[in-house]
C-alpha cells in the first residue's frame, strides 16, 4: 500500500510549486492525484473537484465543507469577468421590496454601484443589498425567498 | 427534538454534534466564515455560514443565530458556552419563535444572570453569603462588626472598587489604624470616605456544584469541582472532587446548591460557584452560571454520565431519569486547558496552522478537542485548543497520569502552555493540594519564569 501525503506534505509541496517557476504539476499516486497551474484558466476534465487535503486517518484532516456551496458550484458557468454580488450574512434573499411588487432588478437591467439589487431579511430585519459595480445583471443565482449564506453569491453582474 | 442548531465552535460544537448524533438527533452547525472548514463542520449533517469571521456579524448576532435556526428547520438550539449562551435575548427569540432552547429558561436566566439578584436570591434560599457590613460611620462601629464575625476582615470604599480603600486587617489594632489610612484613600480616590467590613478569606479555593435541573423543581447535582488554579480570572486546570473537602462541608455545599437553583424550579445545566475560606473551613456563594462550563468533563468522569446528552433530552422535555442516590461519584479526574498562547512572552495569542499534533492516548485519558495536524487555530476567538481529561482511582494516581500525559502531548507550528501545565502538574504544591485561588499567579508563575 501507498502512504498518501499528510496534509503537511501537500503545504510544502504547494508552497514549493509557488516558489518554482513551473507552470503546471501533475501528481498521481495509488488512491491520489493532485494537479497545480499557475495558469487561471487552465482546468483539468472540468467536473474535478477542487484538491482535498486529506490525512492518514479516518478522523483526520482537513475537512471540505459540508453544506454545498453555490460560490464554487457556479464559478465554472460564468464568464471569468462578471463579477459576483454576495451575501454579506445568512439570510433570506428577496428579488423584491415586498411580495407581488416588481423585483428590485431584472436579467438585462443596467445599474450603478448604488443600485439596490435585493434584500436579505433576518428575523423580520430587511437589509438591502447593492449592487458595488456599474454594469449590466447577467444572472440572478439564488431562487426568491430561498436561505442563503454569508459569501453566497446572490447574483452576477456584467461591469460596464 | 428531531434536529438541533449549534451555534458554537471549536471542541463545544464537536462535542455537542457528537452528542446529538448519540441521541439520533439531527445537527446544523452554524458557523462563521473561519471555521466552515472545521472539524465540527465535517460531523455534522449540515454546516451554514453565518457570517464574517468577526464575532459580532456571527456567532453573537441572536437573530442572525435564530433565522438560521428556522430556515434549516431546527426544533432546537444549543448554544454552547461563552458567545450567546447567557444572553436572555437569544432565549427569548427561541421561546418566541418555538424553538428549543438548550438551557435555562429567559425568566430564570433573569433571576441568576445579574450579580445582584443572584445574592438576593442565594440569601433568600439561605446559601451564605461573605458575611459584609452596612456603611461604617466609625472605627467603633468596625470594630463592633469585626468582632461578630472574627479576624482576619477587610474595609471596602462604599463608593467604588480597584483595591482603593482596601485594607486587610487581622487584629482589633491593626483595623483602627487602617480603618482611618483606608477611609482617608476612599476619600481622595472616590470623593467619599464612606467603608464598609467584609470578612477577609485568607486562603480562598474556587469550588463550583454542577447541576441539572428539569425544570419541574427538581435538581439533581454531579458533586463539586475545585477551579483554584487562575490566572486573571482564567481557570486553568479544574479537578472533581474537590479533595480538600471536609465530607461534612462537602454535603452542606452540595445541599445549597440544590437548594438554591430548586428555589426557581431551574432548568437545565448549571453551575453554583462559591469562595472556599480554607482556615475557615466555610463557603460563600458567588454568582451562577445558567451554562454548560468549558469544565464540565471532569464532573462526567467520576460521575459517569454524559451531561451534554442529559441536556439535551431535558431540552426535549424528558424528566431525569436519575435520582440523586443514583449519582455515585467515584475516583478522582483533573482537566487542563490547553491554549494557544505563549506563556514565556506574556501569554500572547498565537494562532496559526498546526503542523505536528500528537494526542496523548492510555488509561484515563480523554481528549475534547477540534484540533488536529494542519488545522488553523484562528485569530479571531478563544484561544483554547483542547482539553486534556485524565482519570483515576484516586488524586496521586491522577497526577501522575496527567504528567505522563502532558509529557506525550506534542503541538508544533503554534506555540501554547503545554510546558507552563507540566509545571503546574509537576509543581509539589500542585502535588500535594496545597493551592489557593492566588497561587497560579503568585507562586507558580515566577517559579515557571526563573526556569
Amino acid at each position: 500500500m501507498n502512504k498518501k501525503p499528510t496534509a503537511q506534505d501537500l503545504e510544502s509541496l504547494m508552497d514549493m510549486f509557488e516558489k518554482s517557476d513551473w507552470k503546471e504539476l501533475d501528481l498521481r499516486m495509488e488512491g491520489f492525484e493532485l494537479y497545480l497551474s499557475k495558469d487561471p484558466s487552465r482546468r483539468r476534465g472540468g467536473s474535478t473537484p477542487p484538491p482535498r487535503l486529506r490525512g492518514e486517518g479516518a478522523g483526520e484532516g482537513p475537512a471540505p465543507i459540508s453544506a454545498p456551496s453555490a460560490t464554487s458550484a457556479s464559478a465554472s458557468a460564468v464568464p471569468a469577468h462578471w463579477i459576483a454580488v454576495k451575501a454579506p450574512n445568512l439570510g433570506t434573499f428577496y428579488r423584491a421590496p415586498k411580495p407581488g411588487a416588481a423585483p428590485y432588478v431584472q436579467i438585462g437591467q443596467v445599474v450603478t454601484p448604488e443600485t439596490e439589487v435585493c434584500l436579505i431579511e433576518v428575523m423580520k430585519l430587511f437589509t438591502s443589498v447593492r449592487a458595488g459595480v456599474a454594469g449590466t445583471v447577467r444572472q440572478i443565482a439564488v431562487q426568491d425567498a430561498e436561505m442563503v449564506e454569508h459569501d453566497q453569491v446572490l447574483m452576477y453582474i456584467e461591469p460596464a | 427534538m428531531k434536529r438541533l442548531l449549534i451555534a458554537n465552535r471549536g471542541e463545544i460544537a464537536l462535542r455537542i454534534v457528537r452528542a446529538a448524533h448519540a441521541l439520533g438527533i439531527e445537527s446544523v452547525l452554524a458557523a462563521s466564515a473561519a471555521d466552515k472548514d472545521s472539524l465540527a463542520a465535517r460531523e455534522a449533517d449540515r454546516t451554514v455560514v453565518l457570517g464574517p469571521a468577526k464575532a459580532s456579524l456571527s456567532y453573537l448576532d441572536p437573530k442572525l443565530v435564530v433565522h438560521a435556526a428556522k430556515a434549516t428547520g431546527c426544533d432546537a438550539l444549543h448554544p454552547g458556552y461563552g458567545f450567546l449562551s447567557e444572553r436572555t435575548a437569544l432565549v427569548t427569540l427561541c421561546e418566541d419563535n418555538g424553538i428549543a432552547f438548550v438551557g435555562p429558561t429567559a425568566t430564570s436566566m433573569d433571576q441568576v444572570g445579574g450579580k445582584i439578584a443572584a445574592r438576593e436570591l442565594a440569601a433568600g434560599a439561605g446559601v451564605p453569603l461573605v458575611p459584609g457590613s452596612g456603611a461604617l460611620a466609625s472605627a467603633d462601629e468596625a470594630l463592633a462588626f469585626a468582632e461578630t464575625v472574627g479576624f482576619p476582615v477587610v474595609t471596602k470604599a462604599s463608593a467604588g472598587g480597584g483595591g482603593r480603600g482596601m485594607v486587610v486587617a487581622h487584629s482589633a489594632a491593626e483595623l483602627r489604624e487602617g480603618f482611618e489610612r483606608a477611609s482617608h484613600e476612599a476619600k481622595e480616590a472616590f470623593g467619599d470616605g464612606t467603608l464598609f467590613l467584609e470578612r477577609f478569606v485568607q486562603t480562598a479555593r474556587h469550588i463550583e456544584v454542577q447541576v441539572m435541573g428539569d425544570g419541574n423543581g427538581k435538581v439533581l447535582h454531579f458533586g463539586e469541582r475545585d477551579c483554584s488554579a487562575q490566572r486573571r480570572y482564567q481557570k486553568m486546570v479544574e479537578e472533581a472532587p474537590g479533595a480538600i473537602l471536609p465530607d461534612a462541608v462537602r454535603a452542606r455545599l452540595h445541599e445549597s446548591a440544590v437548594r438554591l437553583l430548586s428555589s426557581i424550579k431551574y432548568r437545565n445545566a448549571g453551575t453554583v460557584e462559591f469562595l472556599y475560606d480554607v482556615e475557615r473551613q466555610a463557603f460563600y456563594f458567588i454568582e451562577v452560571n445558567a451554562r454548560i462550563q468549558v469544565e464540565h468533563p471532569v464532573s462526567e468522569q467520576i460521575c459517569g454520565v454524559d451531561l451534554i446528552q442529559m441536556q439535551l433530552r431535558v431540552a426535549g422535555g424528558e424528566p431525569l431519569a436519575l435520582e440523586q442516590q443514583d449519582i455515585q461519584r467515584r475516583g478522582h479526574a483533573i482537566e487542563v486547558r490547553v491554549i494557544a498562547e505563549d506563556p514565556e512572552r506574556n501569554f500572547a495569542p498565537s494562532p496559526g496552522r498546526i503542523t505536528r499534533w500528537v494526542p496523548p492516548v492510555g488509561d484515563g485519558v480523554r481528549l475534547d478537542s477540534a484540533m488536529f495536524e494542519g488545522a488553523m487555530v484562528p485569530p479571531f476567538y478563544d484561544s483554547m485548543i483542547a482539553k486534556l481529561i485524565v482519570s483515576g482511582s484516586d488524586r496521586a494516581t491522577t497526577v501522575t497520569r496527567l504528567q505522563r500525559a502532558l509529557d506525550a502531548f506534542v503541538i508544533d507550528g503554534i506555540a501554547t502552555n503545554l510546558r507552563l501545565l507540566r509545571h503546574i502538574a509537576a509543581h509539589p504544591d500542585f502535588i500535594e493540594n496545597r493551592i489557593s485561588t492566588r497561587w497560579l499567579e503568585q507562586t507558580l508563575l515566577p517559579s515557571f519564569a526563573r526556569g
